[in-house]
């Protein structure tokens, strides 16, 4: 990362995030995240359970918040180089995402916090839409950036 | 309930090996959303001691590719940290790993829910070694164009009681053990 500030405009659009929301993907991040909710792994259950009035299992609505998230931390580092970091993530969740899907996520600075020298960040407005182009989940994230 | 063996091949953690992939065993002991007190607080039932394989495999599972992120050599000789940088998505790892099967808090495992809403505020990045205590406190429970939703708030602390990270956590559920029941035993 080598953006700061002072530089970056309201606008400014950041690189999107392309995740293929596939069984064995949904299936490794039940693992990693080690929430086992069959509504995500088990589709005979899925099929019986119908959570979200379909007969199959979604990727976990925390997979979307990652994928949300990750727009912003592969653009400037989960902690940057320079000093950026995190500060929130703020997700909503619209649709369920079915396994087979491309989840596409783009992101554009929405608003800069002018909280002073080494207290500076900026709010950046996140989308995610599937491959039918419905919107799947939205985010604001806060990320500290460097003057 | 049954767990496809498929999901035995990526487990690659201590905790994943001890950790119950049969999430309905103790469902009857959930708190559900018609027993939920807001403002009740309470400790979780684990702490959640932070090591590298926790946060490689949550990383890799995000599909990240960042050196710092998924290659532990790497981390250890470049800055900032000397460790894998974490996903902010990572408390969700430790959430569900402290939660445990009983007392507040243990509806984030109901079948059955719905996830409408997530906010996760990070204060400073995770280190390997630190001890994890999560405290759970019942932040609000409504109903809105007639779905009970629940909400808790997550502090997660080091062994040193400095905050980590806060997670307030959403969640639109069956109302009550009978509806839970109902996706329990589908």
């Amino acid at each position: 990362m080598s953006i700061s500030f002072g530089e970056i405009q309201t606008g400014h659009s950041l690189p999107p995030v392309v995740q293929s929301y596939t069984q064995p993907a949904i299936d490794h991040y039940a693992l990693a995240s080690l929430d086992m909710n069959p509504v995500h792994t088990n589709e005979e259950w899925a099929a019986r359970a119908k959570v979200f009035g379909i007969p199959e299992t979604v990727g976990h609505g925390m997979m979307t918040m990652s994928t949300l998230a990750s727009v912003v931390t592969r653009a400037w580092g989960v902690v940057g180089k320079d000093g950026g970091s995190i500060r929130f993530v703020d997700a909503k969740f619209t649709k369920p995402v079915k396994v087979g899907e491309t989840v596409t996520a783009t992101g554009k600075v929405k608003r800069k916090h002018h909280y002073g020298p080494g207290k500076n960040w900026v709010q950046v407005a996140i989308e995610a839409r599937d491959s039918t182009g419905d919107v799947i989940g939205l985010a604001e994230v806060g990320y500290n950036l460097p003057d | 309930m049954p767990v496809p063996s498929r999901l035995d091949r990526f487990v690659e953690t201590e905790k994943q090996r001890h950790f119950s992939r049969d999430f309905m065993i103790g469902w009857e002991a959930y708190e559900t959303w018609d027993e939920a007190t807001v403002g009740q607080s309470g400790l979780a039932q684990r702490t959640f001691v932070i090591t590298e394989e926790d946060i490689l495999d949550y990383n890799r599972a995000c599909g990240e590719t960042d050196p710092l992120m998924i290659d532990p050599a790497f981390a250890r000789q470049h800055p900032p940290t000397g460790e894998l940088l974490q996903h902010p998505i990572f408390v969700t790892t430790i959430a569900f790993y402290s939660l445990g099967e009983k007392g507040i808090g243990t509806w984030i495992r109901t079948p059955g829910a719905r996830n409408p809403q997530q906010r996760i505020e990070i204060s400073e990045p995770f280190r390997y070694g630190e001890i994890i205590s999560t405290t759970i406190t019942t932040a609000d429970k409504f109903t809105q164009r007639g779905k009970p939703y629940l909400q808790m708030l997550l502090d997660f602390r080091n062994e040193r009681s400095v905050l980590k990270a806060r997670w307030w956590c959403s969640l639109i559920l069956p109302a009550t053990r009978a509806d839970v029941s109902r996706f329990a035993n589908a």
